[in-house]
């Protein structure tokens, strides 16, 4: 069994009507032409790491993205454009999810193990998450931009303490504030 | 640790529909990209390396084949284990026919289907290197003691998108593939979809001794070389092996004038002394996210049959490398790297048993 701490969270489902604005704030500047997907992302894993308190990730931290729908708008876009044209370059590579774990290493000047997980569920994320990460921990998102959209993401470090009695844990009682650790035991991932 | 060994594996790629089709064909290299026509700005015609199978339904294909490249790797001795599916582009391809919707968890549910598939299944897409970080992915499961058996299935199949968007960057070759070479002008894609068989349960000739991804996003569509130099520095510390314990390099050197470059610095500024290295690109070209485990089981099947490759364009000497134009002796360790969009830096080292 692997137990985690909750450092940080940032719960955006859906997000605040201002977040561009508080994006821009954090970043200094509106970010230019890397798609909504990849703006929620920054959003929330911002948000997640200034809840930590951290300013950084650490270089062997864990960054580990899933999304139910990922590039979905930004790739029929592109494939609307090649009906008698090559795709835009920028938006070609806002159909690619991998180009948000570059931005993210960017913004948070880090540069380490990260990978995007298409489908699947946040608790399978979490259970990658506890075969791969190391004392570090994880940096955990969960990022979709259809139906209202929403950013979730959690900064957990390993620990020995656990807290309260564990539940079998869904999606939502994972993100969510009353949560103070994660536990991935063998049959899935649990919550107290 | 527990050791994890790669106990089968299987191939279809442009040299062929199976690993000892791909070894016949080898020596022949030059003759197998066919011309993709693309519109527009960057119009004309660009060679890619197709699979020699014909089959207008786009489903039908991919079923074929995904199902004859996993029976290769003796996939139907572990259906009850983990399942990492590595690919840039999904069944974009069948969505661009209209033969289905995009839907990243119904492309899963497809190919386990088609796999008749009961365990765990991830779908695992960092641009190129995908296939090695299903590998790293599948290795922490395995040591973990998750899992005792794994199968990384890359799948990168024809689609317009990535060709269009290559070449709307202005990163394919209208020539052909020249890794590291004094003409390199690009890169030539790629059909592939390779697999291999992890255990912790059985022996076998190579097991994965480690590896690394470093994402450095200062290069959001190329590489650095200061990325370089920690990707091996971090697999060096998670195999337990030193430089100097590097018989010889498969590089990413896709014939990027920059990237080629970049990794090239990165390797000389790594290795005191320069292991051989081989690139795999001109023979079977860039297969994207399933490029990595398609390299790894040409390679291995090269070292183990002594089949090598031959290379038709001349080195770019000013890079300060050199391809292996003869199969290095006694190779014991490898490592395979690959190098892509948003700034992925992949590498894993292979162990002879």
């Amino acid at each position: 069994m692997t137990t985690f701490a909750i450092q940080g969270r940032c719960l955006a489902v859906p997000p605040p009507l201002d977040w561009r604005e508080q994006l821009a704030g954090m970043l200094g500047a509106k970010p230019r032409r890397i798609g909504n997907w990849a703006e929620l992302g920054l959003y929330g894993a911002l948000n997640c790491l200034a809840e930590a308190g951290e300013k950084e990730l650490p270089p062997d931290a864990l960054l580990l993205l899933g999304s139910q729908r990922g590039t979905y708008v930004p790739t029929g876009q592109a494939l609307e454009q090649m009906h008698d044209d090559l795709p835009m370059p920028l938006t070609f590579l806002q159909t690619q999810p991998s180009q948000l774990l570059a931005l993210l290493a960017a913004q948070m000047r880090w540069r380490g193990h990260a990978a995007f997980i298409a489908g699947g569920t946040p608790q399978t994320l979490l259970e990658l998450a506890a075969a791969q990460c190391g004392s570090a921990g994880v940096l955990l998102g969960w990022v979709d931009e259809m139906e209202g959209g929403g950013s979730l993401w959690l900064r957990l470090k390993p620990c020995e303490i656990s807290g309260g009695k564990p539940v079998v844990a869904s999606a939502e009682s994972m993100f969510s504030l009353e949560a103070t650790h994660l536990y991935v035991v063998g049959n899935g991932v649990q919550a107290a | 640790m527990t050791p994890v060994n790669i106990a089968g594996r299987g191939l279809a790629c442009s040299l062929g529909l199976s690993v000892e089709q791909v070894l016949a064909s080898l020596p022949q290299t030059a003759v197998h990209t066919t011309q993709v026509t693309l519109p527009g700005a960057m119009a004309g015609d660009y060679p890619f390396h197709a699979i020699p199978l014909s089959q207008s339904d786009w489903n039908e294909r991919a079923r074929e084949l995904v199902q004859r490249v996993a029976a290769e790797a003796g996939a139907q001795q572990i259906r009850d284990g983990v399942l990492l599916i590595a690919t840039s582009s999904f069944d974009i391809g069948a969505v661009e026919r209209g033969a289905t919707q995009m839907d990243y968890q119904a492309f899963a549910d497809k190919v386990a289907a088609w796999l008749d598939w009961s365990g765990p299944v991830h779908v695992v897409n960092t641009a190129c290197t995908s296939s090695l970080n299903a590998l790293l992915a599948a290795q922490a499961l395995l040591r973990s003691g998750e899992a005792t058996d794994a199968l990384v299935l890359g799948i990168e199949l024809d689609n317009r998108l990535t060709l269009g968007g290559f070449a709307a960057l202005q990163l394919l070759s209208r020539t052909g593939s020249k890794p590291f070479g004094d003409q390199r002008d690009g890169l030539v894609l790629g059909e592939a979809v390779a697999a291999l068989r992890l255990t912790t349960r059985e022996h076998a000739i190579w097991g994965l001794a480690g590896g690394a991804n470093v994402v450095d996003g200062e290069q959001p569509t190329g590489a650095s070389v200061r990325a370089v130099k920690e990707m091996c520095a971090h697999a060096f510390a998670d195999s337990a092996v030193g430089a100097d314990a590097i018989d010889l390099i498969k590089v990413q050197a896709a014939g990027s004038p920059g990237n080629d470059a970049v990794e090239a610095q990165g390797l000389r500024e790594t290795f005191k002394h320069m292991p051989p290295l081989v690139s795999l690109k001109a023979a079977m070209g860039h297969a994207m996210g399933a490029s990595g485990a398609a390299e790894i089981v040409l390679l291995t099947a090269c070292l183990e049959r002594g089949v090598w490759l031959l290379y038709e364009h001349e080195v770019d000497k000013e890079l300060g490398v050199a391809l292996a134009t003869t199969m290095p002796q006694n190779v014991r360790r490898f490592m395979a790297t690959i190098l892509g969009f948003g700034g992925s830096h992949a590498s894993v080292i292979l162990e002879r048993a």
